[in-house]
């Protein structure tokens, strides 16, 4: 976060325009439409690089439950990755792609993709987090403040994402035990049994 | 009727929450009966006074309704139920971004629910009320089902809609016997109870096999007191029911679990002189079609459920093709269903009155020779049940012999598997085999003469 970076409005504003095709759907598996190891290629190509294909390997989809979202977000973060004040950097290509596959699978777990595009303060979030782990903060901001902000948001996310986690678990045993009573196998009435 | 003391249980009053004296005296007219079978549970409708109501106004829905998508055109309401389950049930919370096209959903199966059922419970379903259904199914070990007295009531609708076409609406009322359900296994759930959205008319299910009665005899004694308007079964059963001296007909069949083959649809209709309909139906979905020869196949019931066929990788097969059966949506609101693959196969065609599934291939009944007498492949279900298997074959050989296939990974459950089989077919009469199937598994086959009853 030493270096000044782009104005965090232009970079909010550009995921509130995320098009369309940036959030279409990832190919994973047999279905979806949009390859992402291509995406991830063109914007190494934009940032004037050439990747090696074992290095796309990672954003290949099999799974639609533990790859869909990543994937999701990877293709929002390609599209922030192509801002032109990014583009101008010439970005190392061997970072440019670790940071966007770790960056994705961070935010992936927790916020369904489009949210990145929709909802103000994960925009905001992804932007700083991006820029964060590319050595860089908005413009206008100290060090210091960029590294407080970031980690107020980070900070938030997390305390979110715990909450969450733990009322899933405790609905997750609540359905089991519901499921588990002498009164669930008694039924109810169906004309037919299967 | 003879009145009887009223059901001193301290759960009666949540089984039939709006029971009046006439209720409970139907109800003590079907147990205290002098040919009355033993039954074995206590279930009940469960029904709120509000949820009554609301019950008849969705059958008047459902009765108004039509299944009115054409071939490869998603219906107007699937987007909207796309985007809920995606923003309410934790499974799918889990994808994503609710995505844009149906297609675009990842097909899920009973070995997704299998593996954690609670993951596909919305968020809003209360679950002080929630009951479940347990399948013993045919396409893998016992799955608890979530479920809801009010989607129990639905089935009704469906059935009616069903019936209607045959001609038949049901009319039961107050101090007759509406509906009796049939089984003919060794071990059956079997319960009396009363339908308030019929006036409190009976319900009872009840196990035709002889071990469940005091005589044999009082089956058919029994069947013609209760009189029952609509008999519902599986093809096993109704062969048994077939047997019986009965002097009374209800006025339709429903036979529902197993493919109903055309010779005994015929010899059920000749007996009783009756609509006999055999429709397809599935713990996870609900009552899914009628079978209707016109047709050529069994018409879609639900207006709220569509229908994709599918092949082996999930990708939709042109109208006419044969696939999966794969559903979305339907009726259970603790359980809705998103490109749910079902298991069976058939091919989608297209009538004046809806979508039609052709050529379905479901489950068919087979019965099992055990020391001499036939037995329900339920019964065969009942005796693994014990053991986490979900891959199996219990094949009977011309001989009377019995191999039970198991995948590799149930190998060590082999020992006591045999020998629970054992139990039932006698010592020396199961051998266990390696099953070297990775698809649906054919569970119950059979060399044997009379085995498909």
């Amino acid at each position: 976060m030493n270096d000044p970076g782009p104005d965090l409005e232009t970079l909010t504003r550009r995921l509130a325009d995320t098009p369309p095709d940036f959030m279409d759907e990832p190919r994973v598996g047999g279905s979806g439409r949009v390859a992402v190891p291509a995406l991830v290629n063109d914007l190494a190509g934009m940032h004037g690089a050439r990747l090696a294909l074992a290095v796309l390997d990672g954003f290949k989809g099999q799974s639609a439950r533990s790859d869909r979202n990543r994937l999701a977000v990877a293709m929002i973060c390609a599209w922030l990755l192509a801002d032109p004040w990014l583009l101008a950097q010439r970005l190392d290509p061997a970072s440019l792609v670790q940071v966007l596959a770790e960056v994705a699978a961070e935010m992936a777990a927790a916020t369904p993709a489009h949210r990145f595009a929709a909802d103000a303060e994960r925009r905001e979030e992804l932007v700083r987090t991006m820029l964060g782990r590319l050595g860089y903060r908005p413009a206008g901001e100290t060090p210091i403040q960029a590294a407080d902000r970031l980690a107020a948001i980070s900070a938030t996310e997390r305390r979110r994402l715990l909450e969450a986690s733990r009322a899933a678990e405790q609905r997750a045993r609540e359905i089991r035990e519901a499921l588990a009573r002498k009164v669930a196998a008694e039924s109810a009435d169906k004309w037919t049994r299967e | 009727m003879t009145d009887a003391p009223v059901d001193d249980d301290p759960l009666h009053c949540e089984r039939f929450p709006t029971l009046s004296p006439d209720g409970q005296r139907m109800l003590d007219f079907m147990l205290g009966h002098p040919c009355a079978p033993l039954y074995r549970n206590k279930s009940g409708n469960r029904l709120l006074a509000h949820e009554v109501e609301a019950q008849r106004a969705y059958e008047r829905e459902v009765g108004a309704a039509s299944v009115g998508w054409l071939p490869d055109a998603v219906p107007d309401w699937v987007p909207s139920i796309v985007e809920n389950v995606f923003a309410q049930v934790p499974h799918y919370r889990a994808l994503g971004s609710p995505p844009r096209f149906l297609e675009d959903v990842a097909p899920v199966s009973r070995a997704d629910f299998a593996a954690g059922i609670a993951q596909f419970v919305p968020d809003h379903v209360p679950l002080d009320r929630m009951i479940h259904f347990r399948t013993t199914g045919t396409t893998g070990h016992p799955l608890l089902l979530p479920s809801h007295p009010v989607v129990a009531a639905r089935y009704a609708a469906y059935h009616k809609r069903a019936l209607r076409r045959v001609g038949v609406e049901p009319a039961h009322g107050r101090g007759q016997v509406g509906v009796v359900l049939l089984g003919y296994q060794k071990q059956c759930f079997s319960y009396v109870s009363v339908t308030p959205t019929m006036d409190e008319s009976g319900l009872a299910k009840l196990n035709l096999h002889p071990d469940d009665w005091r005589h044999p005899d009082d089956r058919a004694r029994y069947l013609d007191a209760l009189a029952p308007e609509i008999v519902a079964g599986d093809p096993i059963s109704f062969a048994e029911y077939l047997k019986l001296p009965l002097t009374r007909a209800p006025r339709a069949l429903l036979s529902v679990s197993m493919t109903l083959l055309p010779g005994l649809r015929e010899r059920l209709e000749l007996r009783f002189g009756c609509p006999v309909l055999d429709i397809y139906s599935l713990n996870e979905v609900g009552p899914v079609g009628v079978f209707d020869a016109r047709l050529g196949g069994h018409l879609l019931l639900q207006p709220r459920l569509y229908v994709e066929i599918l092949d082996r990788a999930g990708r939709p097969v042109p109208a006419g093709e044969m696939g999966e059966i794969t559903v979305t949506g339907g009726f259970n609101f603790c359980l809705p269903l998103l490109r749910y693959r079902t298991g069976d196969f058939a091919s989608l065609g297209f009538s004046d009155e809806g979508p039609v599934l052709l050529g379905l291939s479901g489950r068919r009944p087979v019965r099992y020779l055990a020391r001499g007498d036939w037995i329900n492949n339920i019964d065969v279900t009942h005796a693994l049940l014990p053991f986490p298997i979900s891959h199996f074959n219990v094949h009977q050989r011309a001989d009377a012999s019995v191999a039970l296939r198991l995948a590799p990974d149930a190998m060590t459950h082999a020992g006591a598997a045999q020998a629970a089989l054992a139990s039932l077919f006698g010592q020396q009469m199961v051998t266990v085999e390696l099953l070297q199937a990775d698809d649906k598994t054919l569970q119950y086959t059979s060399d044997l003469a009379g085995a498909h009853s």
